[in-house]
């Protein structure tokens, strides 16, 4: 009860609802460009959150993401090109249901069906982040390691088909981390005697050129989709009798969302195509889906609303972001110095309840602002690509200086662009890399405390039940992912030779 | 599988350039009361990098008869590698003009660069909208948000 009274003296009294509305807003118009993903709209948006305090920083950023999870339908219903990856499913009914020519429809359902998505979210997430978090006060140097070990092999496994990639992936990650002066004895490391480099190479520049200098690099030339000139549509939110119609769709969206968020690197793609197979399957009316169900749409995008919140609760808990817009978070909230974990309770309560309460804002504004932006969104959409591949240079090139008003800051987030797009061209997953340099310092530097704790000794590991648990599921993990490759590699040689 | 080969060769170069450069960090002071050491985590990464890559490399040799597919065929649409290291190489000019000409000025030429790099003609719209989306971004970062831009050396 007093933490509602201080969520609402909080909307009054902080700049929380125009940053929850800004990042909104953004997030919306962002990723409803196709191939702006939610993290590179995040990404993008990164830079600007630096000059602000903590907690509208993180809420516009969070809000940006609820946004994004949107906005990436809004292509996807009317061009046939997801936004973001996420809203991939929404194709199969949402398009259907514009060629129909009850675009509006099926964009309203998807606001809807992501408001609901998304409160329901941010339930699981209020009520599962603290507990959880309180484990990890039970937490040692040993287990911080472990911890961070178990995380890496987790994204490197999920994230692509090649576990080897994915560990290539992390390593790469792991050494951009190494990058500046040693924090536990002073030397200087890879800076080659750059004064720029001695601080290290901030992450938030490695997360921007790997998704947003990559994805510029990917995309250029390639010809996109656009609207036909005439289009209007606006959005039509459902009535009563249609959100009877589609509740237990969303239901089992949200259901799905919440397991799939909760399990760093599925990601909500799986969750909304699994949302959509379920619908389909309880449906009274399977036989419409895939010729414009309304369920169609509202079970994926509400799994994708869902996952965006719960995919937040191992990166507030343990600081593993499950995602790549959640290890953006994480690069928002090591900008502002708040490190995820039990301590980020204790010492910030106020930026946990500001995001929490500017999620909430989030959530409910989706509707207004869903329904004023979208011609702006179709205006964007019709833009000739070259505009928006040369504002969104300009914009990073503008953002990335404000960090440290450095151009070499600059050249570093192009390094990261050009390996990004070489990562990407040779199939190696980003996430690990990321994950690699924002885990980086804590697995290094809880390895030599331990070993410095223990004279050396590596037995200190085998003293610590919950480190060898971790380590245990890491191996687990990783022998999983190569049985699994080896399996699928077997099948494909004896498909072949058939 | 070609790929897979040029992306091992790749990776052991990063491993050996890596570990060449980690043979020349200072030993630490600490001595004794330091196990590891800085250099000990970079070495373990170098060692690692190298054994993945030759896995990977090993592995394409291997599966290079066995798959008519590759892997690749079903990817969306992309740019050839040198078309998007063109649009890199492009935004890189950004860094030295801004150095010189200032913020304003290098932001016209790479809004104007990269609109005729992806296709468009070299007409009096690209230039109003490059000096339009300059003079928009000047005053959002300059003059509302407050946040310095760089100052050229002329301008």
């Amino acid at each position: 009860m007093e933490q509602l009274e201080q969520a609402l003296t909080m909307i009054f009294t902080t700049p929380l609802v125009p940053a929850a509305f800004a990042g909104l807003t953004w997030g919306i118009l962002g990723s409803s460009l196709p191939g702006m993903s939610a993290s590179i709209t995040m990404a993008l948006l990164l830079p600007f959150t630096y000059a602000l305090p903590p907690m509208p920083a993180i809420v516009m950023l969070a809000s940006c993401y609820i946004g994004a999870e949107y906005g990436g339908s809004i292509p996807a219903i009317l061009i046939r090109t997801p936004g973001t990856n996420s809203a991939a499913a929404t194709i199969l009914d949402g398009y259907e249901m514009n060629r129909q020519g009850r675009g509006g429809e099926a964009l309203g359902i998807s606001l809807w069906s992501g408001v609901i998505g998304g409160l329901w979210g941010l339930a699981m997430l209020v009520l599962l982040t603290e507990p959880l978090s309180r484990v990890a006060l039970l937490f040692k140097p040993t287990t911080y390691c472990c911890l961070g070990v178990l995380g890496l092999s987790l994204i490197a496994s999920l994230t692509s088909k090649s576990l080897l990639k994915g560990l290539a992936a992390a390593v790469l990650g792991l050494m951009v981390a190494t990058i500046g002066t040693d924090p536990v004895s002073g030397v200087s490391r890879f800076t080659f005697g750059s004064p720029d480099l001695l601080e290290g190479i901030t992450p938030i520049f490695v997360m921007v050129g790997f998704f947003a200098v990559s994805e510029l690099m990917m995309r250029s030339g390639v010809k996109p989709l656009t609207l036909k000139p005439n289009v209007s549509i606006r959005v039509r939110l459902p009535k009563l009798p249609m959100m009877k119609k589609i509740a237990r769709a969303q239901a089992i969206g949200s259901s799905i969302g919440t397991v799939e968020g909760l399990m760093p690197g599925i990601g909500g793609i799986l969750a909304s195509f699994l949302a959509y197979n379920e619908a389909r399957r309880w449906s009274k009316e399977p036989e419409k889906f895939g010729h414009g169900a309304e369920e169609g749409v509202a079970a994926p995008e509400a799994a994708n609303n869902t996952t965006a919140s719960t995919a937040l609760v191992p990166l507030l808990s343990f600081g593993i972001p499950g995602s790549n817009s959640a290890a953006v978070l994480l690069g928002g909230l090591l900008i502002h110095g708040l490190l995820p974990g039990p301590r980020l309770f204790e010492q910030n309560g106020d930026v946990v309840l500001g995001l929490y309460t500017g999620s909430f804002v989030a959530n409910l504004g989706q509707i207004l602002v869903g329904m004023l932006i979208l011609p702006v969104s179709v205006w964007l959409v019709n833009r000739p690509k070259p505009y928006l591949s040369a504002f969104i240079f300009a914009l990073i090139m503008s953002g990335i200086y404000t960090v440290h008003m450095s151009l070499f800051d600059l050249g570093i987030v192009l390094t990261a662009g050009l390996f990004g797009y070489f990562m990407r061209y040779f199939g190696f997953p980003i996430l690990p890399a990321v994950l690699g340099v924002v885990l980086g310092g804590m697995v290094e530097n809880n390895l030599r405390r331990s070993l410095q704790l223990s004279a050396g000794d590596l037995s200190i590991f085998l003293e610590d039940p919950v480190a060898m648990v971790f380590l245990v599921l890491a191996v687990l993990i990783v022998v999983a992912a190569l049985l699994n490759e080896w399996r699928l590699s077997a099948k494909t040689r004896k498909a072949s030779v058939a | 599988m070609r790929k897979d080969l040029l992306a091992s060769i790749g990776l052991l170069l990063i491993a050996a350039a890596y570990y060449a450069a980690t043979m020349t960090i200072q030993e630490s002071t600490l001595g004794q009361d330091e196990p590891i050491g800085p250099t000990g985590l970079p070495t373990i990464l170098a060692a690692l990098l190298a054994v993945i890559a030759v896995i990977i490399g090993a592995r394409a040799l291997l599966a290079a008869p066995a798959r008519g597919k590759s892997s690749d065929d079903d990817k969306e649409a992309e740019a050839p590698w040198p078309r998007a290291l063109g649009i890199l190489v492009l935004g890189s000019f950004y860094i030295p003009l801004a150095y010189v000409l200032g913020y304003p000025l290098a932001l016209v030429l790479l809004i104007t660069g990269i609109c005729l790099y992806e296709g468009l003609r070299p007409d009096w719209r690209v230039f109003a909208v490059a000096i339009g989306g300059a003079a928009i971004f000047w005053l959002i970062f300059d003059v509302i948000l407050g946040v310095r831009q760089p100052e050229g050396l002329l301008f």
